[in-house]
């Protein structure tokens, strides 16, 4: 069980980190592919990015190299990072302005934050 | 026939006529004004005695209380710029920055994050400076080639932080325990 209330909670402290850095954000089951919390939810985003997910850790695994741990950046055109955070059995994507967003407030301060909420919502 | 005339020989004579012919002399004379020679003599025994005295201390100077760091909100965003902020405002550096151990600029003013950037091999240079016992090195200053940056770190559940000062001087022992103390008290709520 999943208490959806934190995650929610979580959604809504990371907005308030990032502010308007923040484009979209969605957590969701890996394996349903449902998305469970979010913010200016993308349906699309989470099946690409479950998929890439999945690509990844094969890719990883097939090469003999160590496993994907808390998370992964995308750089894209437009002043964009795509962040994947990866919640064990939940994955985590966010889109993220970086003319407008601290990089080091994200990784030192948003995510360790995010892995601690949904860590707490899964014990539930 | 006249009687013997007064001489030198009889003092007391002498006196005794003198005594009966001029008013009574006062006890001692006060002058109003003092002789210059006299003057001459005091300011000279003045200073001489000043010469010898040595200086009285001058009064220590107040000492600068430096204000602590209040935080009020809990948006880390808002700690981290309150944080620089206050560095800035109390300690004497024209530049400050929070960074993580990594590295990454979490806040900076007056510093550009290629010079933050090397507080990640800093850091990672001294985790063998701490593995000799007795050493701390969690607080120093590195001299930049032109201004001096001088950092405290700390370190939490969250992996460790880095507040940075930069300046002509290294800050002092007091400035870099009240760095510290600010430091804590932002990243406490991070």
């Amino acid at each position: 069980m999943i208490d959806t209330k934190i995650l929610d909670a979580a959604v809504s402290d990371l907005r308030n980190i990032l502010r308007d850095g923040l484009v979209a954000t969605d957590i969701w089951d890996r394996t349903a592919g449902l998305s469970l919390a979010g913010y200016n939810q993308q349906p699309v985003a989470v099946a690409l990015f479950t998929r890439i997910t999945q690509e990844l850790e094969s890719s990883l695994v097939d090469s003999s190299f160590p496993p994907l741990a808390r998370y992964y950046l995308l750089d894209m055109e437009g002043n964009h990072t795509a962040v994947v955070v990866n919640h064990g059995t939940l994955l985590q994507g966010m889109l993220v302005d970086n003319k407008r967003a601290n990089l080091g407030i994200l990784i030192a301060v948003a995510i360790p934050r995010m892995l601690e909420s949904v860590a707490r919502a899964k014990l539930r | 026939m006249m009687g013997r005339s007064v001489s030198w020989t009889e003092p007391e004579k002498l006196a005794a006529l003198l005594a009966s012919v001029a008013p009574p002399r006062p006890a001692a004379l006060v002058p109003l004004v003092p002789a210059m020679g006299a003057m001459r003599a005091a300011g000279g025994a003045r200073a001489r005695t000043a010469a010898v005295t040595p200086p009285a201390p001058a009064p220590p100077a107040p000492k600068k209380v430096t204000p602590r760091l209040v935080q009020t909100s809990d948006n880390p965003s808002d700690r981290l710029d309150a944080l620089v902020g206050w560095t800035l405002d109390h300690q004497p550096c024209t530049g400050a920055f929070v960074a993580d151990d990594n590295g990454l600029t979490l806040a900076a003013h007056g510093i550009s994050e290629a010079h933050v950037a090397l507080v990640g091999p800093l850091l990672s240079a001294l985790v063998a400076v701490r593995a000799i016992p007795g050493i701390d090195a969690s607080r120093g200053a590195l001299w930049l080639g032109t201004n001096m940056m001088s950092w405290v770190e700390t370190r939490t559940e969250r992996g460790g932080f880095c507040l940075g000062a930069v300046g002509r001087e290294a800050l002092s022992i007091e400035a870099l325990d009240e760095l510290r103390d600010a430091l804590d008290t932002t990243v406490r709520g991070l």
